[in-house]
């Protein structure tokens, strides 16, 4: 049946007549490609404050376990979720001892329902990004057997760890790494930019319809 | 039209959201340069269709999706339904999606057994009260939060009563998260389909979407035939200029794209994605080479924020899926030229949705082509009637008229006598056969037997009156 419908769509399309097609003008040009590091970051974070998420830089490891302390307690998490026990480095189960939260990590799981039920249950997600996007205040996410999905979506609070030196301008830098190498194309890859939000009842923005209610982003130097 | 709220939230969006849409357009560097490089990739779809989605296919199955292609809205429908009866699954949770509103595919899966949670807010809501879409971005923005609290409160989402948009929402909230957690099966639509790499996108701020392709086991994704994009590097162009002319923002809180099902070493995603292409009458409407120009559409509603018309009636009148100039441009095509006559005749004609259109189609052309193919389908044989006949004649009896200089001199000679053989008093109060609804209200003047022409070809003869300085005063 799929097949017949397929070839009489097809054919269709097929027989239309065809017009001339005009050249296509130049691809515009972005502004953001002539920023320089400190820009970036400082274009970053202002993008990301205005949809009420906050960015950190961290000097180093212990600077962001620091960091993620001070989240941690402000906010009163108890337990976290986290796509590994080291992020780039940062050591989470250190983290999760210094301040009596639980730290559960993808690796300590292997049925799916398992992990699912930890994601919806847990306090924080806390991932690696693989990329960040000056432009809108963009986290880039590869998901593949060490990122899954939910952990980013799922929980109220997310926390992303992001080396500086993967800070880009544009959304077109980090596209061409993902999808460049046709053997490599993740099955999903994500851009995350802001909590999640809705407007649809009277026209009132809040943030975390279903994903995370609030959203920290640590760059990391040196990792 | 006498909803208050409805008003309220119409006057704000015809006010508000061109300013928010202008203000996120200037992030561009060079805003216009960003529109007619949109125009120019939809332009490019329209001509190649056939051949990306062949090329999108093509890339889609060797990610290992399986393609499903659906002619109408009964296909695409039993598809979806054979999937989740297949897979066993007690409900589906659904993202947004214009294309299932269009084939009704909720009501046919509730009808057939299966339960169906929207989960975008907004649809939630229209779900729930059973109401159509108010407007394309926002299906329920119009609903008061008494009537939202109300249904919420019968349905269980809700314990107690409340009017802020807020705890409404985080209830909604609250309810689906069990829904998702849950879920063994998920609807999504899509975006954006890339020929090049047989990827789709799904652009949304809520992140349900993001669940429903996350947590089930089974996706369904489904597209009509032009959303298919021949590149990554236009796919990203399209997402900046939809954004912006959607919701006026310049990124929406997710942006997803998924290449193929989950890898098997991947602890969550979808272990199948079936991907419905639907036509439901478009692969007919590209052979249309005048009207196919709606297939550039991309969905994005900026259209009806900035219409005339849509800013006073709001989107229930058209009917249908789809409202605004798109739906006036669309709906004809999907329903029928004959039963839609209301839509492309309540227009001004005032081009503001085509001068606002990223993706460049060009809505006054179709109304004024539907309302040609009307007439002419009117007079054809076997159709004509005494009426019909005497506006046809009377039309080109004008156009031959206007468009002849002499004919036009030669015409007002003869028309001012008869009028003003009926008039009485000095007013034309009536005219026979004619257009009493005019006169319902007004009346005309009787007209000076000279017409302006006449008059100045004496006048300009005669010497300019001139204005006395010393009084001030013009004679």
């Amino acid at each position: 049946m799929s097949m017949q419908a397929r070839e009489e769509i097809l054919g269709r399309l097929k027989s239309a007549s065809k017009n001339t097609l005009a050249a296509r003008p130049e691809r515009p040009v972005l502004s953001e490609i002539n920023l320089d590091k400190g820009q970036l970051l400082q274009r970053f974070t202002s993008e990301l404050n205005a949809q009420t998420g906050a960015a950190y830089l961290a000097t180093d490891k212990e600077d962001a376990i620091r960091i993620l302390s001070g989240i941690a307690s402000a906010e009163g998490f108890k337990s976290v979720l986290a796509t590994s026990g080291e992020i780039y480095g940062v050591d989470i189960r250190a983290f999760g001892t210094k301040n009596n939260v639980s730290v559960s990590t993808v690796q300590d799981f292997s049925d799916r329902n398992a992990f699912r039920e930890s994601a919806f249950t847990v306090d924080a997600g806390i991932t690696s990004a693989d990329f960040a996007v000056a432009e809108t205040g963009t986290l880039g996410v590869i998901f593949n057997k060490d990122q899954p999905r939910l952990v980013s979506i799922a929980p109220p609070v997310h926390i992303a760890i992001v080396p500086v030196d993967k800070l880009y301008p544009v959304y077109e830098d980090v596209i061409e790494q993902v999808f460049k190498n046709t053997d490599k194309i993740p099955s999903q890859f994500c851009f995350i930019t802001g909590p999640s939000s809705t407007g649809d009842i009277q026209g009132v923005h809040f943030k975390g319809m279903h994903g995370p209610v609030k959203i920290f982003v640590i760059f990391i130097m040196g990792a | 039209m006498k909803n208050e709220r409805s008003q309220l939230f119409l006057n704000l969006v015809s006010s508000g959201f061109p300013i928010m849409r202008q203000f996120a357009l200037s992030s561009f560097p060079d805003p216009a340069a960003a529109e007619s490089y949109s125009r120019s990739i939809r332009a490019d779809v329209l001509e190649r269709m056939p051949e990306l989605l062949e090329e999108f296919e093509k890339n889609a199955i060797s990610r290992g999706v399986k393609v499903i292609w659906a002619g109408d809205a009964a296909e695409a429908n039993n598809i979806v339904l054979d999937i989740a009866r297949h897979k066993g699954v007690q409900y589906v949770t659904k993202g947004k999606s214009m294309i299932t509103e269009e084939i009704g595919l909720n009501e046919y899966l509730i009808k057939n057994g299966v339960d169906v949670y929207e989960t975008d807010l907004g649809e939630v809501i229209t779900q729930q009260l059973s109401l159509p879409p108010f407007h394309l971005v926002g299906p329920a923005i119009n609903v008061p939060p008494e009537k939202i609290s109300d249904i919420f409160l019968k349905n269980g989402i809700l314990k107690e009563p409340t009017t802020d948009p807020v705890t409404l929402g985080k209830a909604a909230r609250t309810f689906l998260r069990e829904k998702f957690r849950y879920q063994e099966m998920g609807i999504v639509g899509v975006n954006m389909a890339i020929a090049e790499t047989g990827s789709f996108i799904n652009v949304e701020n809520e992140g349900n979407i993001r669940m429903n392709k996350s947590s089930p086991k089974t996706l369904v994704a489904i597209m009509s035939l032009e959303k298919v994009v021949p590149t990554m590097a236009d796919a990203i162009h399209m997402t900046r200029t939809l954004i912006r002319n959607c919701t006026g923002q310049k990124m929406t809180s997710y942006v997803s794209f998924d290449t193929g099902p989950k890898k098997a070493d991947e602890l969550d995603g979808p272990e199948e994605i079936y991907m419905v292409i639907v036509d439901n009458g478009r692969s007919e409407i590209y052979k249309d080479l005048k009207a196919r120009d709606i297939l550039k559409c991309i969905r994005c509603g900026a259209c009806m924020n900035t219409c005339p018309v849509y800013a006073k009636i709001g989107g229930y009148p058209y009917g249908f899926a789809y409202t605004g100039p798109m739906g006036q441009a669309i709906n004809p095509l999907l329903l029928g030229i004959e039963n839609t006559t209301d839509l492309y005749r309540a227009c001004t004609l005032c081009g503001a949705c085509t001068k606002t259109c990223p993706a460049g189609v060009n809505h006054p052309f179709l109304f004024l082509e539907y309302r040609s193919r009307e007439i002419r389908n009117k007079n054809a044989k076997g159709n004509r009637t005494l009426v019909s006949w005497l506006e046809n004649t009377i039309a080109t009896v004008s156009s031959f008229g206007m468009s002849q200089g002499w004919a036009w001199t030669l015409g007002v000679k003869c028309v001012r006598p008869a009028l003003n053989f009926l008039s009485r008093d000095g007013y034309i109060r009536d005219i026979p056969f004619g257009v009493q609804g005019w006169f319902s209200c007004r009346d005309l003047m009787a007209l000076p037997d000279k017409t302006f022409h006449d008059r100045w070809k004496v006048l300009r003869n005669e010497p300019v009156p001139l204005a006395d300085m010393a009084k001030k005063e013009v004679i």
